[in-house]
């Protein structure tokens, strides 16, 4: 357990109410528009557990560099000359002016325009103008350089940063979904790449509603989506759930994957690939568990904890076109109570020729951007949470969101007895069990334990 | 300095009153039919090769690094829009589930005629008022846009359209309606 902060202790009450209600498998629903549950969730969240901040290949030469975000804090993600990934914060330790004005870009120095410190890109500080009349002497470079991420580390490109010195390395952290993610974009040497730069829209939801679908919210897209099986962009949406499979990591994390060689046809495997794709993997590192997974029942969408997820599906972009696979990963960055800015990159493969990728991208886009013809559909259903929680009657009605869908149904949701891959795995979308693991570590992490291994009661 | 070697202050505007009367008519035209809900009608004024883009803006640093053009929000061509508006006729697109009430304000024309006959570039300003469902606010979606025209027999058909946002983050949710 670590020290309870003040924003943690104003939320104290609403805190005590989700644990009460979790017991039932219910969601208050105040904690979807709180100004004092959203400090609590910077505070106990962002500050404490590995983010993900920029993919490698954002920044491949030295001197690269994306302006990002760790809750609300902004951070600046280099490649310093000596091919080192920094995270430094975005304030001069002089006055606090953003020294970083751009969103990406490539420079050795950044210097603050209010009195011109500058600092190298790997963080130290190497300028303060009039530097004998104002300071007689040089400032410690590193003692007075911009505060950087106490732990930065990566896995398969992806750079994460933690502002706890202490509790769990990444590894540790991402346990079960770092050896998903190593399967989703690790399968060909080169691995995956950023189609482009992230794509920024504002939705009025709040980050968990998004995340919680992410962790395998099937149950809404045969409603939801359904225009698109109407239009034949998709195919079978009915079975969603169905053909669904659950994987719940520690920390919060969790998958959902289609067993699409029974759905579809038993040479379906490793999600639809075509062979021109397929014949650049290399699929000789997996175990026995992840090429089973890979083949049969891979993943589709995805929650890291606290706000990375990712979805990969095979679609036409047009009724009858071209099918290919794409792969979004996706960030919702917490802007306010009920407010997020959702950022979305397209992956490609780093083999992929020009015209590959191009494709992949473009049907991303489709699917899965700000216009995209399923996405732009959960933009406005995830605006409803935030409202309700706002409303003064459904407070006073102590209104709590349902998630008992697994209580009587008579679908065998069972842990899989055969699972040998870590985490537990269920053999069905229905139950709600990924989101309720989302949220009992949610609530973990908000009493302040951070540590490795919270699974959360069942 | 020579006079080449002026900058060029006044862009290559066409002096056609008749090209830019007809590329004003043509933006007002279908700025309407969307405002009215008239997409078929539209969707008529579409020229079969179509490419409708949106690249992804940052901020950056030079202003001409703003823009990346191998990277985009919507790539576009006529079947894209076709399957978009075929989605909103199911009238399960819940995004345009009711149809966002929308003013498009559509300025600063400007016709430049190049070395095709049959194709000129217009350039123009717009601000899109969007009021969706039941939002309880609206949202403003500025743009500007680079289109070609092709002139045909039956009138202009909108052969390209960039359209470049003036926002690097939207601020209005998603991208269900055309701009």
């Amino acid at each position: 357990m670590t020290a309870i902060s003040p924003e943690t202790a104003d939320a104290a009450a609403i805190l005590d109410r989700v644990e009460a209600s979790l017991k039932n498998d219910l969601v208050p629903v105040e904690i979807f528009n709180d100004e004092a549950v959203f400090r609590a969730e910077i505070e106990q969240i962002f500050t404490k557990c590995w983010v993900f901040v920029a993919h490698e290949s954002e920044i491949p030469k030295a001197g690269d560099f994306v302006q990002r975000r760790i809750g609300l804090d902004p951070v600046i993600v280099t490649r310093d000359g000596k091919g080192g990934i920094n995270v430094l914060s975005n304030y001069c330790r002089h006055r606090g002016t953003q020294v970083c004005q751009t969103d990406a870009g490539n420079s050795r120095f950044f210097k603050c325009p209010y009195h011109g410190w500058t600092y190298s890109n790997n963080g130290d500080l190497v300028g303060t103008p009039h530097m004998h009349d104002a300071y007689g002497e040089r400032l410690d470079p590193k003692a007075w350089g911009l505060i950087r991420a106490p732990r930065v580390a990566t896995r398969q490109g992806f750079v994460f940063a933690s502002l706890d010195p202490d509790g769990p390395s990444l590894d540790e952290y991402l346990g079960g979904a770092g050896w998903m993610l190593d399967l989703i974009v690790g399968l060909a040497p080169g691995g995956m790449r950023v189609a482009g730069p992230p794509e920024r829209y504002r939705l009025h939801a709040d980050w968990k509603t998004a995340a919680e679908n992410f962790t395998g919210d099937g149950y809404h897209v045969d409603t939801l989506h359904w225009s698109t099986e109407e239009v034949a962009v998709s195919q079978g949406l009915q079975m969603t759930c169905e053909i669904a499979r659950i994987y719940e990591f520690e920390n919060g994390h969790a998958f959902a994957g289609h067993a699409w060689t029974k759905a579809v046809h038993p040479g379906y495997v490793l999600w639809g690939y075509a062979p021109e794709i397929t014949q650049h993997f290399n699929l000789s590192g997996l175990d026995e568990a992840q090429l089973h997974v890979v083949n049969h029942e891979p993943p589709t969408v995805g929650t890291i904890f606290p706000n990375l997820s990712f979805i990969r599906l095979n679609t036409p972009s047009v009724p009858g076109g071209p099918m290919s696979v794409i792969t979004s990963f996706r960030q919702w960055q917490p802007i306010g109570p009920g407010e997020i800015e959702l950022w979305n990159w397209q992956f490609v493969w780093d083999f992929m020729s020009e015209d590959e990728a191009r494709d992949s991208y473009v049907n991303g886009q489709f699917t899965f951007g700000s216009a995209g013809i399923f996405e732009q559909d959960d933009t406005v259903a995830w605006e409803g949470a935030p409202r309700a929680a706002q409303s003064p009657w459904m407070r006073k009605a102590g209104m709590e969101f349902h998630f008992q869908q697994g209580n009587n149904s008579q679908v065998d949701q069972s842990h899989d007895p055969s699972w040998t891959g870590p985490g537990r795995k269920r053999n069905t979308g229905y139950g709600e069990h990924a989101q309720l693991h989302f949220y009992r570590h949610w609530l973990n992490v908000m009493r302040g334990n951070t540590g490795a291994g919270t699974e959360g009661a069942e | 300095m020579t006079t080449t070697d002026t900058p060029r202050i006044v862009p290559p505007v066409s002096a056609n009153p008749e090209l830019q009367a007809l590329a004003t008519q043509f933006l007002a035209l279908e700025a309407r039919l969307l405002d009215e809900g008239r997409e078929e009608e539209w969707y008529g004024l579409l020229d079969d090769e179509l490419l409708y883009t949106v690249p992804i803006r940052q901020a950056a640093e030079p202003r001409s690094k703003e823009i990346d053009r191998n990277a985009f929000r919507v790539r576009d061509t006529k079947a894209h829009v076709r399957t978009r508006l075929d989605r909103l006729n199911t009238d399960h697109a819940y995004s345009e589930v009711p149809p966002s009430r929308t003013l498009r304000i559509v300025g600063s024309v400007e016709v430049e005629e190049i070395d095709r006959p049959d194709v000129i570039k217009v350039s123009s300003a717009l601000l899109v008022y969007r009021q969706r469902g039941i939002d309880p606010h609206f949202d403003l979606i500025p743009c500007r846009r680079y289109d070609q025209l092709r002139l045909t027999p039956s009138g202009p058909r909108l052969l390209s359209r960039e359209i470049v946002l003036t926002e690097t983050a939207l601020a209005t949710p998603n991208l269900g309606v055309f701009l």
